[in-house]
C-alpha cells in the first residue's frame, strides 16, 4: 500500500469528511416514559421545526400541553424574535419543565 | 330391515361420543391465562425521506439525498413499553460516526418515532447508514445515498 501510494505519487493521507456541523433531533408519537415528578411535561433536547409546526403545536406533542409554548418560547429567545414565526429547519432547546 | 334401522342410531351414537372426547380434549388445552398477554416492544419497519408529517412519518420515502438535504429516519414500532429507549446511529461510508440520537418512549401501541439529521454545510456525497436501536441492540439498519 505505502509503495503503491510511492508510486501513484500519493503521499497525503486521506481527508476524512467534516461532519462536526451535523444537527440532529429526534420526536415521537409515543409519549415519554413516566417522569417522577407530579408534572406530566418532560422533554428536553432539541427539535427541527418542520414545515406546519407552530410552538402550541410542538409544546403540545413534546409536554402535552399547548400552553406550555412560552417556556419553549423563552428558552429559545436568542432565536425566535416572533412567538408567532418559527421556520422549517429552525432546531429548538426543549427545555425540562418538571 | 329392522336389523338395518338399529344400525343408524348406533353409529350415531358412536360419531357423538368421539366428537364429545375430542370437545374435552379442547377445553383442557385452553388454559386461562395463557392467551392474553402484552405485546413486547418491537420495530417493526425504518423509512427514509426528507419530510415527515405530524405522525412522525415519511411522507416522501427515498434513499438518494441531496448534500443540503434533512434526512429524516421514522421508525415504526408495535407493542408496550413502560420505558424503552430507541437510537439511531449514523455512520459515513469510511466508518465515521455521523451522529447518535437517543430518545425513550413508552408506547402503549402502534407508534412512530423519527430521527433526524440536517448539515449546513452540506453532507459530504457518499454512501451511508442509519442503524436502528431498540435499548441497546441493533434491530434494523438502512443504507442511503448522499449525491
Amino acid at each position: 500500500m505505502g509503495l503503491l501510494d510511492k508510486l501513484m505519487g500519493n503521499n497525503e493521507p486521506a481527508k476524512k469528511a467534516d461532519f462536526s456541523d451535523v444537527q440532529s433531533g429526534s420526536s415521537s408519537t409515543a409519549p415519554a416514559p413516566a417522569q417522577t415528578s407530579s408534572m406530566g411535561a418532560s422533554a428536553g433536547g432539541t427539535y427541527t421545526v418542520v414545515s406546519g409546526d407552530s410552538l402550541s403545536k410542538i409544546a403540545k406533542h413534546h409536554y402535552g400541553d399547548a400552553n406550555k409554548w412560552h417556556a419553549i418560547y423563552e428558552a429559545n429567545r436568542d432565536k425566535i424574535k416572533n412567538p408567532d414565526l418559527i421556520h422549517p429547519g429552525q432546531v429548538l432547546t426543549l427545555p425540562d419543565i418538571s | 330391515m329392522t336389523r338395518r334401522l338399529w344400525i343408524i342410531p348406533c353409529a350415531l351414537l358412536a360419531v357423538a361420543g368421539c366428537s364429545k372426547k375430542a370437545d374435552s380434549g379442547t377445553d383442557t388445552a385452553a388454559t386461562p391465562g395463557t392467551t392474553t398477554t402484552a405485546e413486547a416492544l418491537s420495530v417493526s419497519g425504518v423509512d427514509l425521506g426528507r419530510t415527515i408529517d405530524a405522525n412522525s412519518r415519511v411522507t416522501d420515502k427515498t434513499d438518494d439525498f441531496k448534500p443540503s438535504d434533512t434526512i429524516y429516519a421514522s421508525v415504526a414500532t408495535t407493542g408496550t413499553s413502560p420505558n424503552a429507549t430507541l437510537s439511531a446511529k449514523w455512520t459515513y461510508q469510511d466508518g465515521q460516526v455521523v451522529d447518535t440520537t437517543s430518545r425513550a418512549i413508552a408506547p402503549a401501541g402502534a407508534a412512530a418515532t423519527e430521527f433526524h439529521i440536517s448539515k449546513p454545510s452540506g453532507f459530504p456525497k457518499g454512501n451511508y447508514k442509519v442503524e436502528i436501536m431498540l435499548n441497546g441492540a441493533s434491530v434494523q439498519s438502512k443504507d442511503f445515498k448522499v449525491e
